[in-house]
């Protein structure tokens, strides 16, 4: 499904020639774990908090046949009820934002909510990505989240080590990731990012959880496609027409094979 | 608009005072809507929201002191089907979250609650605490609708009156002893600003025999009998309708020379400058706007149009709040009057251990008012003196 997934955000990326391809790159595996085996669609609720990763969420939710091809053929167009950075409108995912550090606060809230309104079951599954946590909210909520022991509450954390201004770990300093969060009272893994399966099994476990749980998953926004060129920038890539055509061709490639 | 020789009842100053009106109102309400929940950023009692707690604390969320959280957790609870009050001094529900607003909250309309305590200089506690800027800030954000009330009548109705709104609210509450000016007859709505009949003078000696329910002086006491306190105040409706029909006669809905809007704490100054400038030959009226958006221009243009000059009276910056959406609603209907805002003029205040001591440095006294409506009216001479109304402690009157 990730790879799928990566093929669906080159298609939507194309036609403008550049876009957020690289969370989609980075974030597929996570994507695909929960929209294929862990969210279900009606009862739990998916929170995408940094808007530019709508791209994933779209790709995975029309692979799980959540929301029609049609609809993201107007992705980030004039006029698209699917905007480029996340908003209000879609019906997938439950919620994003545009501006960064608040979905956690969001997801806590719907976790909250479940609490308070009697659905205990319900699951919450919130993506963050690492240079959000240079915003002051996502320990706000982290520290909420932990205090009330929100444990439906279950954060998938991109930490691809990439923004705007390039390397995360070139402009401030993250580590310990696992042990920050688990000083605030969550349950702390790290993994592989790119390995899907892992991740759904950790996903499984969250089920019975006592605790938030944060699965700090390590990967690169160039993950799954050999022919990006070595200066993409991991942001915003550019995806000329000729790329554009390696990629699909390479990822299309990688679905047929065994 | 009234018919002509009425306006709305208002009681004569000094004006009593009772307390936590608002933490009252919000408990009655929650009685009725179970979907309602209460957001605390760290200031319980100051927000009037312990008698919340202490009725429904299942309902009751601690935030804490994150209002940035605070602001996204309540967007989330409405999206599920709940009515979050968020509640902390106006600075904080406003300014300081701001961002978070536009985006859990105001773009996505959903019904959350914002409750902002301490207009404007009414805090001595300076620059950090004085909520200068939220109506400005409030009034920005499309869907929200922005209420500025003045006294412990129109905050019950107002919390009655916004319940069902769909979209996001922003309260602006006075903090501590808060007047009653209004009687128990006033009729807050959330689509008309109200033309004020002059106070009458008669009203005072007809209360003068009752017993005096007062707050605590400074702070909200947490020991008060809230039940009592509703007999009491039905006690005081009775008596405050009659007080309220006997009001002098309305001070020129049909032939003031000089219109004065005002909200919240101005508007019992704006009514002290009507009674000096009626007193002087001057005919005023003021009109009470406590619904500064989505604003009541029909009635802003019916009055305007009738008077020779406008001013407009907040305890904010001149910039952004009520002066401006007066100035906007007059200029787009080519209604030119001379125009004068009394406020904060594009400046901080400061700390300093008086509210009034404020109100004089900043220039929101009821003489203030008077001047700029001398001013707007072009007169010479020196203006009328607007006499003190000395209160004693538990009531209140205008600086």
């Amino acid at each position: 499904m990730a790879t799928a997934i990566r093929l669906r955000a080159v298609a939507m990326v194309a036609p403008r020639g550049f876009g957020y391809l690289g969370q989609a790159l980075s974030a597929a595996e996570q994507y695909a774990a929960v929209y294929g085996t862990a969210y279900r669609p009606g009862t739990d609720r998916v929170v995408c908090s940094p808007g530019h990763y709508v791209i994933a969420a779209y790709a995975a939710a029309a692979e799980a046949g959540l929301i029609g091809e049609s609809l993201l053929a107007s992705y980030g167009g004039d006029g698209s009820a699917w905007p480029a950075i996340g908003a209000e409108g879609g019906r997938v995912p439950e919620y994003t934002c545009g501006s960064l550090g608040q979905g956690l606060s969001a997801a806590a809230g719907f976790a909250l909510a479940d609490r308070l309104q009697g659905r205990p079951g319900t699951r919450t599954f919130a993506f963050l990505s690492d240079g959000e946590l240079q915003e002051g909210q996502v320990w706000e909520a982290a520290m909420f989240a932990g205090h009330h022991r929100l444990a439906r509450l279950t954060v998938l954390l991109d930490a691809n080590n990439s923004q705007v201004d390039g390397p995360v770990d070139g402009i401030t300093t993250l580590e310990p990731v696992a042990a920050k969060w688990q000083a605030f009272g969550w349950q702390a893994v790290d993994l592989d990012g790119h390995d899907a399966t892992t991740i759904a099994a950790v996903l499984a476990a969250g089920a019975a959880a006592v605790a938030p749980q944060i699965l700090i998953c390590r990967t690169s926004t160039r993950h799954g496609l050999a022919c990006l060129p070595p200066d993409a920038d991991g942001h915003f890539i550019k995806l000329p027409p000729a790329l554009a055509a390696a990629a699909t061709a390479e990822l299309a490639a990688g679905l047929s094979s065994p | 608009m009234s018919p002509p020789g009425t306006g709305t009842p208002v009681l004569a100053p000094p004006y009593r005072t009772v307390s936590k009106p608002y933490g009252r109102a919000l408990v009655a309400l929650a009685r009725q809507h179970p979907q309602i929940v209460c957001l605390s950023g760290d200031l319980t009692r100051q927000c009037e929201i312990d008698l919340f707690q202490a009725e429904f604390p299942g309902r009751f969320i601690h935030a804490g002191m994150a209002e940035a959280n605070m602001i996204g957790i309540a967007g989330a609870l409405a999206r599920s089907g709940l009515i979050p009050y968020v509640h902390s001094f106006g600075v904080f529900t406003t300014r300081r979250p701001y961002d978070q607003i536009v985006n859990a909250i105001a773009y996505p309309g959903l019904p959350v609650r914002l409750v902002g305590f301490m207009p404007g200089i009414s805090s001595p506690g300076g620059p950090s605490h004085q909520a200068i800027e939220d109506v400005a800030l409030m009034r920005a954000l499309p869907g929200m609708t922005v209420i500025d009330v003045a006294d412990a009548t129109e905050t019950a109705q107002a919390v009655a009156a916004t319940a069902g709104l769909p979209g996001p609210v922003y309260l602006r509450l006075k903090r501590g002893e808060i007047p009653v000016i209004f009687p128990g007859s006033h009729r807050f709505t959330l689509s008309r600003a109200q033309v004020l009949a002059a106070g009458g003078t008669g009203a005072r000696a007809e209360l003068a025999g009752a017993s005096r329910q007062t707050g605590p002086a400074g702070r909200s006491g947490a020991t008060e009998d809230s039940a009592g306190q509703d007999r009491d105040s039905q006690d005081r409706d009775s008596q405050d309708r009659d007080a309220g029909r006997q009001a002098g006669p309305a001070a020129g809905t049909a032939a003031a020379e000089v219109v004065i809007f005002a909200s919240g704490m101005m508007v019992a100054p704006a009514l002290a400058a009507v009674a000096a400038l009626s007193a002087a030959g001057t005919a005023a009226v003021a009109v009470n706007v406590p619904v500064i958006k989505p604003l009541d221009t029909r009635t802003v243009l019916s009055v305007a149009e009738t008077a020779r000059a406008v001013v407009t009276a907040e305890n904010h910056t001149i910039i952004g709040g009520l002066g401006s959406a007066i100035a906007e609603t007059l200029a787009e209907a080519g209604l030119g009057r001379p125009l004068r805002r009394v406020g904060l003029a594009d400046t901080f205040a400061e700390g300093a251990a008086s509210t009034p001591y404020l109100f004089r440095k900043y220039g929101l006294t009821t003489q203030h008012i008077v001047d700029a409506a001398w001013s707007a009216l072009a007169r010479t001479g020196r203006p009328p003196q607007a006499p003190a109304t000395p209160a004693t402690p538990g009531e209140y009157a205008p600086v």
